[in-house]
């Protein structure tokens, strides 16, 4: 090997593929492949110190570089946009400790790593949906123990999820939660959905794709394989709405897609754009198409 | 170098694992492994599994025809695996009869389901009745052959506790995770 391609390697040579050494992925694996078996049970793991502060998807990041292969096409968004801080950072990562390819494109990605959205575009066979979770216990606020929480868990016991979901019906004429709206997966675990808005949780389900959660601080993994029952919990008087605000994209115009609400001038006039960038750009083209 | 498992450890261990995550996603559907440095009697897709996984905090068993100096050696050089008994097993590997009955297997607590056997049945040598499938990660039912499907059916009655299988035959792996539900197709007499 000359000095030039030495050089040219040493990003790269300095870490292992995808950052995390092989024992570790290898601990990650074996409760990967326990959470796609055991569909919203959340499986306990020995999460590593990665090189950003918890809250910035350091669970996320390490099932992503479990699941790595050179083969790859990274996609990585934040609430719904690729060129955010924190989007832009994780995609930088993987291209330096994995040289994986990356892109924006929903369509072309094999692996996307989100932190709360999911794409609009439709996920495919064979993708893998990596989401960042800050809090993987959805009875956690209900019930701070943890030995409780599992037992809950155990026996099935969700009937504080429902008196929650109740109370905020009693107390405000419909269900207050807007995001991490819980689920239960199979039939059987109530699950935490991460804080994706509740207009994303049609999408979990039965979705072509695999869906898989990290939770880096609070060391749990869980999944969702795919063609999976994924229902949002509800009662058969007050059933599950997704929602979003009710206005049209001011870029491409479209109604469909999730919004996120800006200010645009000092008097607080507002407008909505897609939170899905992606989407929003593919909806651009598509409509200039159009018109041509 | 070359008398290492995988050629590049790392590169060939993230593909193998691709295609476990595949193969555990899609149950009932049949996903490749590559070939790969292993001893003869095991299958490339059983060492895989076992390279990509196994480290000094797994259990493996080995029923008899697996139980030998060769794979032993391979195994625990390799992996630092441990070589325990039937009710320690986190991984297990022979073939469908020498593993019967399924019973001694751990299937996890009810606090903890994950803590149960991943059983890998190499050799497809087993009386094979046909089955339908159905569950998560399969789309539309399927149909398959496996060997006595009362066993998975008593096993998917066990949800979320059970046993996650694998089926592997040289260069393919299959996967039967206890999610699975089976249904026996009544031949027509």
């Amino acid at each position: 090997m000359n000095e030039m391609s030495k050089n040219e390697n040493l990003d790269i040579q300095i870490y292992n593929f995808a950052y995390l050494d092989e024992n570790t992925k290898r601990m990650i694996r074996r409760a990967l492949l326990k959470a796609l078996c055991i569909p919203g049970y959340q499986v306990p793991f020995s999460s590593r110190e990665m090189p950003m502060p918890y809250g910035w998807g350091t669970g996320g990041i390490q099932v992503t570089s479990a699941c790595l292969i050179p083969k790859d096409v990274l996609k990585v968004i934040d609430q719904g946009a690729d060129d955010t801080t924190n989007a832009v950072s994780i995609r930088k990562f993987f291209q330096k400790t994995a040289n994986v390819a990356v892109t924006e494109k929903t369509s072309d990605a094999s692996l996307i790593q989100t932190r709360h959205r999911i794409p609009e575009t439709k996920l495919k066979e064979k993708q893998i949906l990596v989401y960042q979770v800050p809090i993987p216990e959805p009875l956690r606020f209900l019930e701070p123990r943890e030995v409780e929480t599992r037992k809950m868990h155990a026996l099935s016991e969700y009937g504080l999820m429902y008196v929650k979901l109740y109370e905020d019906i009693a107390k405000h004429g419909h269900i207050e939660t807007a995001y991490a709206y819980p689920v239960k997966t199979n039939g059987n675990y109530v699950t935490d959905p991460s804080p994706i808005p509740k207009f994303d949780n049609p999408k979990m389900n039965n979705s072509p794709a695999i869906q898989l959660f990290g939770a880096g601080r609070e060391q749990r993994i869980y999944a969702i394989p795919p063609y999976t029952n994924v229902k949002s919990l509800d009662f058969e008087d007050y059933p599950f709405e997704a929602m979003k605000a009710n206005f049209k994209c001011s870029i491409c115009g479209s109604s469909d897609s999730y919004l996120d609400e800006i200010i645009v001038s000092d008097d607080g006039k507002r407008s909505y754009i897609c939170s899905d960038t992606d989407y929003c750009k593919e909806q651009t083209k598509l409509n200039s198409k159009k018109e041509d | 170098m070359e008398n290492y498992p995988f050629s590049e450890n790392s590169i060939n261990s993230s593909i193998a694992f691709r295609s476990l995550v595949n193969a555990t996603s899609y149950p009932g559907r049949t996903f490749q492994i590559n070939k790969l440095n292993k001893p003869s009697v095991l299958s490339n897709a059983a060492a895989t599994i076992l390279i990509t996984l196994c480290d000094n905090e797994s259990n493996v068993y080995l029923s008899k025809e697996y139980n030998t100096d060769e794979v032993r050696n391979w195994l625990i050089f390799n992996t630092g695996a441990i070589i325990s008994n039937k009710k320690n097993a986190d991984f297990v590997i022979g073939t469908w009869k020498s593993l019967l009955p399924l019973n001694d297997f751990k299937i996890g607590v009810p606090e903890y389901p994950e803590r149960s056997a991943t059983l890998i049945i190499e050799e497809t040598k087993y009386k094979k009745v046909k089955c339908n499938i159905d569950g998560p990660g399969i789309k539309n039912k399927l149909n398959i052959d496996l060997p006595n499907p009362e066993l998975f059916i008593e096993n998917n009655n066990l949800y979320p506790l059970g046993l996650d299988f694998y089926f592997t035959n040289d260069l393919e792996i299959l996967s039967i995770p206890r999610s699975t539900k089976i249904n026996i197709i009544k031949s027509e007499l």
